[in-house]
């Protein structure tokens, strides 16, 4: 058994904001080899009908992924995550990561979590995940 | 009906058709999973997990050795367009798609929904190869961005030689931006 403690259901995350910059926004994309315009350059997210650049779907995944991984650490395997995107994440704004643990089933020495996780900015919910994973 | 509702219907047929199809030929990364491109998604989403990062890192069991982290599954048979415009064939349905829905007025796109399925941890030298289902396409629906359609599509990511390694449900909106329809 290692020596990790037990998660249990209900347990909530420590909420996390984060600032959305353009940076942000604009090193995920490029980061995931994204080079779609309205990620990067702003007048061609206007001309598309955006108010500014918005986050790739790449990125959120990314935040939402150090922000659960964060929690368990590293001694976690990711086994799926699904996202629904609602309002955009632009420049200027901060997304505030709350999630909370809603299954958890034990296996021999490991456990087998399924958490919730909400992002929302000031325009309303960006992202509603759901996420499973493995303790190792 | 309208005139107009005649016309979307029409439209709505035709692209009906590509439920099915095969999205695009298999498409393999440029490059193999590697720990440079690692680095700068780490560094541009600001994780610091050990994992990713330190060659030593081991969980104490079946890991040693830096994997790449999952959602980067996405990444790495990403495609510059620019670099390498897309052939319009017949097995290419999404890039057909695209530009049908382009022609008819519906240039923008944005992500909706993302499910991803990670069967295995990748690892640098992993050479993903890209193949998609288009699964889905909604009739013409009204949103605050504008009017489009939801396209869903399926992908299955194998590493060579033919070990499947992860997988992803994938939904698009392709729009006619709203202030564009004055």
């Amino acid at each position: 058994m290692s020596a990790r403690r037990a998660v249990l259901v209900g347990e909530v995350l420590p909420p996390e904001a984060i600032p959305i910059t353009t940076t942000l926004i604009v090193t995920g994309a490029i980061a995931s080899r994204d080079f779609y315009p309205g990620h990067h350059d702003r007048d061609a997210a206007i001309a598309a009908g955006s108010r500014d650049v918005f986050m790739n779907v790449m990125t959120t995944m990314g935040l939402v992924e150090r922000f659960v991984t964060g929690w368990t650490g590293p001694h976690v395997v990711l086994e799926s995550l699904a996202v629904k995107l609602g309002v955009s994440n632009y420049p200027g704004d901060e997304m505030v990561l709350n999630g909370s643990v809603t299954e958890v089933r034990d296996d021999h020495d490991e456990q087998h979590v399924t958490l919730q996780v909400l992002g929302h900015n000031s325009l309303g919910a960006h992202v509603t995940a759901t996420v499973h994973l493995r303790l190792l | 009906m309208t005139e107009a509702d005649g016309i979307a219907d029409q439209l709505w047929d035709r692209l009906s058709s590509f439920v099915g199809l095969s999205g695009s030929p298999a498409r393999q990364a440029d490059d193999a999973v590697n720990q440079p491109m690692i680095r700068h998604w780490c560094q541009a989403v600001g994780d610091a997990n050990p994992a990713y990062l330190s060659d030593d890192w081991t969980d104490g069991g079946s890991r040693l050795g830096i994997v790449a982290p999952p959602t980067m599954l996405q990444v790495w048979t990403h495609h510059d367009r620019r670099v390498r415009p897309v052939e319009v064939s017949e097995d290419n349905a999404e890039e057909r798609l695209a530009r049908l829905l382009q022609a008819e007025g519906y240039p923008s796109v944005v992500a909706t929904e993302c499910q991803q399925e990670y069967v295995r941890y990748l690892r640098p030298g992993d050479i993903l190869t890209y193949r998609s289902v288009i699964d889905g396409i909604s009739q013409e629906k009204k949103t605050r961005l504008g009017n489009g359609f939801f396209i869903t599509t399926l992908v299955t990511y194998t590493a060579a030689p033919e070990e499947v390694v992860g997988r992803m449900r994938f939904v698009t909106f392709r729009f006619r931006p709203a202030a564009s329809d004055a």
